[in-house]
Parts: C-alpha cells; sequence; structure tokens
C-alpha cells in the first residue's frame, strides 16, 4: 500500500512538473513585459513599435543590418542566416510552435543576435515590444 | 567434378567471407564520420552553420576555436562554460587525431602540418579534393552561398553523413 501511495506521488509530482517545462508565448511575453515595467512603470508592449524595430536597418552591429536580414522580412517564413546560408526555420510561433517556449533560449538568443544586429543589448522595452510584434502575427 | 558438400561448402565460406569483408569496408567509409551523442552538439553549434563531423579538424584546431568563441568568424558565439567545456570534450575526444579515429581520419590528421591549428574544414586537402569537379558556379547559388554550408548538399551532415550517394545539390 505505501509502494503504492509513493509511486503515484512521484506520478503526480511529474505531471505537475510538465507544464513547466514549455511556456506559452504569452506568458514569455508577460514576464518580458514585466521586466520591462520594472523599469518604466507607464511601459506598455507595442507590436507596432516591435515591428518598427524588427525591419529597421541598424548600425554598429555585424554583417546582419536587421531582424529581418536572416528571419527575412516575413516573420512567417523560413529564413537564411547571412553568413553561413544555413536554413532559418520561422520565427512567429504561428509559423513554428517551438518559438517562445522556452525562456532560456527566448535569452540567449536575443543576447547574440542584439549583439550582431545593434552592437549591443537590446533594453527590456526593445524585447517586449520585440515579442508582441512576433506573436501578434497571424 | 560435380557438386559436393566440400565444393559447396567452400563457395558458401568464401561468400561469408567476402560479405564480411565488404562491410568492414563500409565502416570505414569516408562518408561517415562520428558525432557527439550528445544532441547538445548539434543545437548549439548546428544552430548557425551545419554540425560539422568533429573527425574534420586535429583536436587543436578545436581547442584553439573553443578558446575564441565570443570572435568566432566576426561573430560572438559564447557558451556558458558547462556547456563551452562539453562541447570541447565532444570535439577532441572523436578529432581527426583522436583515439577514435578511422583511417579516414587519420590520413587527414596526417595532412595537417603539426604547428597549424586549421580554422576552416574548406582549407584542409580533402576538401578541395573531394569537391574538385564541383564548378564554381554551384557555391554561389542562393541556397549554398558558402563553401561552409555542407548541409545544403549533403541532407545528413549533422549525422555526419556525407556520402556521395546521398549528395542532392539545390538547383539555381
Amino acid at each position: 500500500m505505501r509502494n503504492w501511495i509513493e509511486r503515484s506521488s512521484v506520478l503526480l509530482a511529474a505531471l505537475m512538473a510538465l507544464p513547466a517545462l514549455a511556456d506559452t508565448p504569452a506568458q514569455i511575453l508577460d514576464n518580458l513585459t514585466r521586466e520591462a515595467r520594472s523599469q518604466q512603470a507607464s511601459f506598455s508592449p507595442s507590436a507596432g513599435r516591435g515591428e518598427q524595430f524588427y525591419q529597421a536597418k541598424q548600425t554598429g552591429g555585424g554583417e546582419a543590418e536587421s531582424c529581418a536580414a536572416c528571419h527575412t522580412r516575413d516573420a512567417k517564413a523560413a529564413g537564411q542566416h547571412v553568413r553561413t546560408h544555413k536554413n532559418i526555420e520561422p520565427l512567429a510561433p504561428v509559423a513554428n510552435r517551438e518559438r517562445f517556449s522556452d525562456p532560456a533560449k527566448v535569452e540567449k538568443w536575443f543576447r547574440r543576435n542584439c549583439k550582431e544586429v545593434l552592437g549591443r543589448t537590446c533594453t527590456p522595452q526593445e524585447k517586449a515590444d520585440f515579442a508582441a510584434y512576433v506573436i501578434s502575427i497571424r | 567434378m560435380g557438386v559436393t558438400w566440400k565444393n559447396s561448402g567452400i563457395l558458401i565460406l568464401g561468400l561469408i567471407l567476402a560479405i564480411f569483408w565488404i562491410a568492414a569496408g563500409q565502416a570505414d567509409d569516408i562518408g561517415s564520420l562520428p558525432m557527439p551523442r550528445d544532441k547538445l552538439y548539434v543545437e548549439e553549434c548546428g544552430a548557425c552553420h551545419t554540425a560539422y563531423a568533429p573527425g574534420f579538424l586535429p583536436a587543436r584546431s578545436w581547442v584553439r576555436m573553443m578558446g575564441e568563441l565570443e570572435r568566432h568568424f566576426g561573430e560572438d558565439a559564447s557558451l556558458d562554460e558547462p556547456q563551452s567545456l562539453a562541447i570541447q570534450r565532444y570535439l577532441t575526444d572523436l578529432a581527426a587525431d583522436s583515439q577514435n579515429g578511422t583511417p579516414f581520419m587519420r590520413r587527414l590528421a596526417a595532412s595537417v602540418p603539426a604547428r597549424a591549428a586549421p580554422q576552416r574544414i574548406t582549407e584542409t586537402w580533402f576538401f578541395a579534393y573531394m569537391h574538385d569537379e564541383v564548378p564554381a558556379s554551384f557555391w554561389t547559388r542562393k541556397k549554398i552561398g558558402t563553401k561552409a554550408n555542407c548541409i545544403a548538399c549533403h541532407p545528413r551532415a549533422n549525422a555526419g553523413s556525407y556520402a556521395e550517394r546521398e549528395v542532392s545539390i539545390p538547383p539555381p
């Protein structure tokens, strides 16, 4: 009997842990928004500003001049790395369910790609706007 | 001289030996190189480019590369330390001059001057040798773009497979 209880509690714990493995894009956007608000209380994410940021040509970075340079102007389409020409799966969650499901990956790619495109880290406000735009694409 | 047990026995034995000989030859096929088992390698390195088989370069090349990841061919590809240490170990464990080298990898390792630590696989002798029939115009096709884009024509490159029969060249 004890054994049975132990086993089912382990199973229950495993099931409860499951939803924590994959976040939804909305949860990730919420976290980015919270981070942006901690610096600027009146901030609210804007898909419009995010789109401008996504398409804008930047200076100060590397070979990729904009987010769109690799991810293409249409974030639902597959892109191509400007230097290695490797295929890049679509960025918009509507076209690729793996996007914006793992906060660690989201942070990693913001860190790398902001440095590549802008030559600096992105502000929390830029990240939240960017996420709002990409997630809003239907 | 009819069909006897002795004759057929020798024939069958010969066939079995031939099968083993051919199978052993396949294992050393230059079209296949060992890959790290941990998917971390393909996930991290393969996110931006082909997850090149570690056996294409000697261990000293990989050690140098992993020490310069923040300036990786003009990009910052730095990783967290636990990941970069693990990846460096996978690379050196399966490098051209490692204990796990196939005869092809050993030949490759022997061709690299002892003091050199080449960083580009495309600059090693066998790359030119294996691709000497490829017209220059192919490399600039949109889906290929660079000689470093192995996976454009070798669809199973991320599994270490470069067999000629698998080659599929994207049209212009």
